[in-house]
């Protein structure tokens, strides 16, 4: 049975706008104007046990409110989901004691004590057998390399040692499915690579699915075979990163460097199927080529003198993700 | 499970108040100081001849107690929960298995603890300068009744202030609301005045309402005011109005989560 089986889930807020301004402030005392949201439409998809799943998009875009709804903070407008068979909006404690959210931007941990506190305090609401739970904070923390923190007042930590910290509290009760808004968000490289190994490291040693929201493609890149490309609350791909490229980006960049600049006329004709792209230096050509071209090309730069450097790489994600999400507004500028 | 739940929360708290002990014992101070101001305006009123129908010593009891009266069923929860509606750190809460009214709770018990220990030198104090006139019953049964009254108080005042703050799930601001509680609160439960020197023709009001049972009524226990069928009657009051209030609260929870959807919530 899938982990996670999300049907045509529709989630519309309601907000009300006025105009800036004392004058604004006293129209909207007598009249104010509605306004309604979708931030997430028609919503579909399955991730099965075991899965880490990317969920990408914009701000804006419905990640947060896709993750709020599957953790049952928010109650649908319409449609469905199910998580580990259960109804996330009717906060069942039997499905809360299988879940966990981790908020990049929010804190679970209590500011003033150490974490051991809220560990402690997390044993005795999921009703962890001391044993075990001693057991599974020696191993997380051993994992994350925050044994010499749990002493420690919450306030006194930097905020890398905090979110693993935060990691650890969320983690304590083994959820089967966990839910990560942004978890590395502010960090240095060291812990993002930390943070990321230690997601791997859980997936792989207990199974549990993942789904997470990263604006650093590095997350996802490290973490997610499948993503979700999400933007304006609807799905635009469901796939692998190699499908996403292929399907997003029909071309290869081919980096080469020569020993001397090539003749003008012999590169203009040995690249005539590629699109050049702007360098510094006179000696290096950048090249966007059809995927099937790539090689080809390759050989024929080769002929045009000493090459010292030669690639051919993917294009980067984060042009694929912002080649997926201009074309997605385009189509909807023009409908 | 919810009692163990709870204690960790009152232990946490306990930890988390020791963190600023010395702004507790400001806060105590001033909840000391409310009721020897009065109580010296009464002293003095009572020395220019004014008619009371209260004693030197029935005022002296009353307004030495009244502060520890006042911090053992006092409550801030409101505040607290409106903020974290409106601002969405009440998420965290919703996630876990428990219903968030025990991280409440647990903070107004896990508090109260530390208070008590820097409040009741303080009285102690106090009762000593006013030696005279202290009348402490010595009765057992009126300290054990006023001992018994003190729970369904304090739960009383937690659940309507509660009540209160998860108005914010529907209103943007309640802090106005919860300010004007506040101030009739303490008048209607004879935090300024002993609720017997209001006028007669009020009696059945006083009665009735909610807020003598928050502070009045344990006083008038201990001070020996109140016949037996009263107290019996007290105590069914404050039952009748902890189980309504508790109704309340399920009720608004029940729809307030149906939309709250705070930004960042």
């Amino acid at each position: 049975m899938s982990a996670i089986i999300v049907e045509h889930l529709t989630k519309t807020y309601r907000s009300y706008r006025r105009e800036a301004g004392l004058r604004g402030a006293i129209a909207g005392l007598i009249r104010r104007e509605t306004t309604v949201t979708r931030a997430v439409e028609d919503l579909s998809f399955t991730i099965e046990p075991g899965e880490i799943v990317g969920f990408l998009g914009p701000n804006g875009a419905g990640k947060t409110t896709t993750l709020k709804l599957l953790c049952g903070l928010l109650f649908p407008t319409s449609g469905r989901a199910t998580v580990l068979g259960h109804t996330p909006s009717r906060r069942e404690p039997d499905y809360l004691r299988r879940i966990a959210l981790v908020m990049g931007q929010k804190s679970m941990l209590w500011w003033d004590i150490p974490a051991m506190e809220t560990l402690l305090l997390h044993r005795d609401m999921y009703r962890l057998p001391d044993q075990e739970f001693r057991r599974t904070v020696a191993e997380l923390s051993g994992m994350l390399e925050v044994g010499h923190l749990l002493g420690v007042p919450v306030r006194k930590l930097s905020l890398g040692e905090r979110m693993k910290l935060e990691l650890l509290a969320a983690l304590v009760h083994r959820p089967a499915v966990l839910f990560l808004d942004e978890p590395t968000i502010g960090l240095d490289v060291i812990s993002q690579q930390r943070v990321r190994d230690f997601l791997r490291d859980l997936n792989r040693a207990s199974g549990t699915t993942i789904l997470l929201t990263s604006h650093y493609m590095d997350d996802i890149q490290a973490l997610c075979r499948r993503v979700l490309l999400i933007d304006h609350g609807r799905l635009q791909f469901d796939g692998s990163l190699a499908a996403l490229a292929e399907a997003a980006a029909p071309h290869k960049i081919l980096s080469a460097v020569f020993a001397e600049p090539p003749p003008a006329e012999a590169l203009r004709e040995a690249t005539r199927d590629a699109v050049r792209r702007p360098t510094d230096d006179p000696r290096q050509v950048r090249l966007a080529v059809p995927r099937a071209e790539a090689a080809d090309v390759a050989a024929r730069l080769l002929q045009l003198g000493r090459v010292v450097d030669l690639s051919i790489e993917e294009v980067p994600v984060e042009e694929i993700i912002r080649v997926v999400f201009h074309a997605a507004r385009q189509e909807e500028a023009q409908p | 499970m919810i009692l163990r739940t709870l204690w960790r929360h009152v232990a946490c708290n306990v930890a988390m108040t020791l963190e600023y002990r010395g702004a507790f014992l400001i806060y105590m101070l001033n909840t000391i100081a409310g009721p020897l101001v009065a109580l010296g305006v009464w002293l003095a009123a009572s020395e220019h001849g004014a008619a009371l129908p209260f004693g030197r010593d029935q005022l002296v009891t009353y307004y030495v107690l009244l502060s520890l009266v006042v911090m053992l069923t006092g409550t801030w929860a409101a505040m607290f929960v409106a903020e974290s509606i409106r601002t969405g750190s009440l998420s965290p809460l919703l996630l876990r298995p428990v219903p968030p009214i025990l991280d409440y709770l647990g903070n107004n018990i896990g508090e109260k603890v530390i208070k008590l220990m820097l409040l009741l030198p303080l009285v102690l104090v106090v009762g000593l300068l006013f030696r005279d006139d202290l009348r402490l019953p010595g009765d057992p049964v009126l300290w054990l009744l006023f001992a018994l009254s003190l729970p369904g108080a304090a739960a009383l005042a937690f659940l309507l202030d509660f009540v209160i703050g998860s108005l914010a799930f529907w209103i943007e601001d309640v802090n106005g609301l919860v300010r004007v509680k506040n101030v009739a609160g303490a008048f209607l439960a004879g935090q300024y005045v002993p609720l017997a020197l209001f006028p007669s023709w009020l009696d059945g009001f006083l009665t009735a309402q909610p807020f003598r049972y928050t502070i009045s009524f344990p006083l008038e226990i201990l001070t020996g005011q109140l016949a037996p069928e009263a107290a019996a009657q007290g105590f069914a009051v404050q039952l009748a109005y902890c189980a309504a209030l508790w109704g309340c609260y399920r009720l608004l929870w029940r729809a307030g989560l149906r939309q709250y959807a705070a930004a960042g919530a």
